[in-house]
């Protein structure tokens, strides 16, 4: 007997027609509790438009999403953030013109409950401060709290990401290729924050740094063309044939 | 009688189908909406009237010439002007072209005066058809024929060519594009002349039916930007078949029901709004497609906690105390009542990033039921003013819900024409006054008490009123509720993924405004004891944009400089006439392209200091 597995995001038939182009289709995608899962796949095999579908930032034209097995197909983007999904994007979105401190504190505001409170001093977001520093020093930008994130570099505008996604201290952290673009330094520095942030929660990441979704990831779903051509352990998706073709094309098969 | 007004009505949508068209080409390639799509209509008509009674050019040549001529007018726009703002925020597209708009129509103004001139109908376009059941003009049956044709052409030429297969490309990538070997900018600056040339052949078609005038083109653009949120906004399909259709129904309508003629576009416009909001041929772009690399062009000004105000906030105290010592009271009051009207449209444009372009019906809504409560129902003032900031924010509500979730550009359109709508309104309504206004409104007695007839003693009671709502907008910015505007403001994607519901946020900002606008309305008409259709008219949100824009947008304290120094400039130009609109508009295109930070955003870079 197979021990039942605890999921906490479930896709069944999850389809995405843009136009005539199917960029998404029938993906089942299954993510364990507490695993760090990760997508992976050549461009254009509909990783991101995946995460657009879960986030609701692109209503799927078909099938079904649920999350602690309850149905959020047709949950709003910001409703699904509340309830414990939070995700970072591929190109940095950060608010330019506010300090890297303010960037968190916007994050960490939304649970207090005070968005509407036109009338509240905004001395009282100060209280925030302590928990928005301990995350800014997670990633490494204490000295920075200071700073605007249009002013910030590229590495660190995406550690800024990180550490906004991560102050919403969702129950599913969905990353949208956080290496993209890092130096080899900050690939360690990231690598390691999203491990130990890993530790209460789950997190699928789409990722192209392999050697990085070796190292982290319990399990990987590989796309193609909208598909899941595989799923597993690193080792064995990477003997996969299937797996191979896709990457390297047929001609090294 | 009603195959008449049918008619009418097919020729007004002939003009509405055209304009949009040219309005759509435009928005669909640059993400612009044209303000001064109207002007080029006009300058059509104005041109082919010029060569005609100049150069002796007849119609035929000049239905070539006219487009010809304002096409290569608009392509001359687009490389000087408009082209520096393709970078920048699209707000600044809109308040670049309104600039214009308002600088062309003035000059022309100001050339031709509003006189309407005759254009003569061709000759072999002259008599009637009879048809039986009805007498059909030829020339009018020509123009119904040479639009559907012309609206026909361009839309095959852009769905069903290689060459505007490549303009809709260039609109998802121009990068890409550019790499096929298109010179994508030349391509632009092409696609703006069509643009404008469409709107100039429209403008010839338009010069024998109605009469030649500076005031043609101000007019119709309202009903188009109308008619584009109700198509469906960038559909050309869809302002074509939206253009005939609410030609003919505006016509139905003038058969039926004179009275509401002007309004029932618009009221269309709110109820496909309501059931549809991306409009009848739109689809709502998914929130994937707005998430982009945050510009890093547009720098806001330096901005601070709230107590860094307070040393600033107290000089200006001060000044305003002393002021009436020194300087007119009429001046100041009305210089006051602006400078809260900026106050409160600063909080949507300066702290949201939303350009409302018809913030006037809520100064207008409101000191039409504070001038009726005071005037007819004898409220004592504070009731009066309480019963138009009330009305005014439920106005706020009703349009905010309708416009505040639309993309930014859209959102401008939207409030521009429900602007249009409240203005109508306002024109018909019997308890109004119509031209003349609600006249004779007394200040009353505050409180029961105190008499405000003295201007120095009403002045001190205006300007406590104003600092209270200076101060309730100052709060809103420095409060948890402003963090996540300001948030919303600079990525509203990421504040949606973080959880913000920010449509309901930027409702709320809306009826804030909304309220405080109502506030400076309800002074307004106390201070002159009249309300007026100018009140509510599309030039007053001009002029509090402009104000807004000269003083700093995002400054707490740029709206009030912006505010005293139109007032004054309006006040000591005033005998330069009309040509004081040319040079507002010349002001508002100086200040988008050169001067973005607007004085008090300037000062305060120099000084390092937020303001």
């Amino acid at each position: 007997m197979t021990p039942t597995v605890d999921f906490v995001l479930e896709t069944q038939g999850l389809t995405k027609v843009f136009g005539g182009f199917t960029a998404v289709s029938n993906v089942d995608l299954r993510v364990a509790r507490g695993s760090i899962h990760a997508l992976i796949g050549p461009n254009g095999a509909g990783k991101t438009t995946c995460f657009h579908m879960l986030t609701r930032f692109v209503a799927p034209t078909r099938g079904s999403i649920h999350f602690n097995g309850r149905d959020i197909t047709k949950v709003g983007p910001a409703e699904i953030a509340r309830r414990g999904i939070a995700r970072s994007f591929q190109i940095s979105a950060t608010f330019p013109h506010l300090t890297a401190l303010e960037n968190v504190r916007i994050a960490l505001q939304g649970k207090l409950g005070w968005t509407y409170l036109f009338w509240k001093s905004e001395r009282a977001l100060d209280a925030l401060n302590p928990t928005a520093e301990e995350l800014l020093a997670a990633v490494g930008l204490s000295d920075f709290r200071e700073t605007m994130a249009v002013d910030l570099s590229y590495g660190r505008k995406r550690a800024l990401e990180i550490a906004t996604t991560l102050a919403l201290d969702p129950e599913l952290l969905l990353l949208d290729e956080p290496m993209a673009g890092l130096g080899r330094e900050d690939v360690g520095t990231i690598a390691a924050l999203i491990r130990k942030v890993s530790a209460n929660r789950t997190i699928l990441m789409v990722e192209h740094n392999i050697k990085v979704v070796a190292e982290l990831c319990d399990r990987i779903t590989v796309l193609r063309r909208g598909e899941i051509i595989a799923e597993g352990a690193y080792d064995v998706v990477s003997r996969d044939p299937e797996v191979v073709r896709a990457y390297l094309g047929t001609g090294h098969v | 009688m009603l195959l008449g007004q049918l008619l009418l009505g097919l020729i007004n949508g002939s003009f509405y189908a055209l304009l949009s068209l040219g309005l759509a080409v435009i928005l669909g390639l640059l993400n612009i909406i044209n303000f001064a799509h109207g002007s080029l209509y006009m300058m059509g008509a104005f041109a082919a009237w010029l060569l005609l009674n100049y150069l002796g050019v007849g119609y035929w040549p000049a239905l070539l010439l006219a487009p010809v001529i304002v096409g290569l007018f608009g392509m001359l726009l687009e490389r000087t002007l408009v082209r520096r703002v393709y970078k920048m925020e699209h707000l600044y597209g809109l308040l670049l072209t309104l600039g214009l708009s308002m600088v062309l129509d003035g000059v022309f103004l100001n050339l031709f005066s509003a006189v309407g001139r005759p254009y003569e109908i061709p000759k072999i376009m002259q008599g009637v058809w009879r048809l039986g059941f009805m007498a059909l003009p030829i020339y009018r049956a020509y123009v119904i024929a040479a639009s559907i044709f012309i609206c026909g052409a361009v839309w095959l030429l852009i769905e069903r060519t290689k060459m505007g297969s490549y303009l809709r490309a260039a609109t998802e990538n121009p990068a890409l594009v550019g790499a096929f070997g298109v010179n994508v900018p030349r391509m632009v600056t092409l696609t703006f002349g069509f643009g404008t040339a469409l709107a100039a052949f429209a403008g010839v078609l338009a010069a024998p039916i109605y009469q030649v005038s500076p005031l043609m083109g101000g007019n119709i653009i309202m009903v188009v930007f109308a008619i584009v949120v109700i198509g469906g906004m960038g559909s050309l399909i869809g302002s074509i078949v939206t253009g005939f259709t609410l030609g003919v129904l505006e016509g139905l309508t003038k058969a039926f029901y004179p009275a509401a003629s002007n309004l029932v576009v618009f009221v269309v416009m709110a109820l496909v709004l309501l059931v549809k909001p991306a409009g009848l041929f739109g689809t709502a772009p998914s929130l994937a497609s707005q998430v982009a690399n945050t510009d890093p062009d547009s720098r806001p000004v330096i901005s601070g906690k709230a107590r860094d105000y307070f040393w600033p906030f107290c000089v200006m105290v001060a000044i305003l105390v002393a002021a009436p010592f020194l300087l007119y009271p009429a001046f100041l009051l009305k210089a006051l009542c602006y400078a809260l009207f900026a106050v409160a449209l600063n909080l949507l444009l300066g702290f949201a990033g939303l350009g409302s372009f018809g913030h006037a019906m809520f100064l207008g809504t409101a000191g039409y039921i504070t001038g009726y409560t005071a005037r007819y129902w004898g409220w004592s003032p504070e009731l009066a003013v309480l019963a138009g900031v009330a009305v005014s924010m439920l106005l706020g509500l009703a349009v905010g819900a309708l416009s505040v979730r639309h993309r930014k550009i859209y959102f401008a359109m939207i409030t521009l024409a429900f602007g249009e709508l409240v203005y109508f309104f306002f024109m018909q309504a019997p308890f109004s006054g119509g031209e003349d206004g609600l006249q004779a409104v007394p200040r009353g007695k505050l409180f029961g008490m105190l008499s405000l007839d003295n201007d120095r003693v009403f002045y001190f009671v205006v300007l406590a009123i104003f600092l209270a709502g200076f101060l309730v907008a100052f709060r809103a910015v420095h409060s948890p509720f402003g963090h996540v505007l300001k948030a919303i403001r600079e990525n509203e994607p990421r504040a949606i993924s973080l959880g913000y519901n920010t449509g309901r946020v930027k409702l709320l900002a809306f009826v804030l405004s909304a309220a405080i606008s109502g506030l400076a309305g309800a002074l307004k008409v106390l201070v002159f004891n009249i309300a007026s259709l100018p009140d509510v008219f599309h030039s007053t949100s001009g002029d509090v944009i402009l104000m807004v824009l000269i003083g700093g947008a995002g400054t707490i304290f740029g709206p009030v400089i912006g505010a005293f120094g139109l007032v004054g400039m309006q006040q000591y130009l005033a005998p330069l006439g009309s040509w004081v609109n040319v040079i507002q508009g010349v002001v508002f295109v100086l200040c988008v392209l050169a001067f973005r930070q607007g004085v008090i955003g300037q000062v305060g870079r120099m000084i390092r200091r937020p303001l």
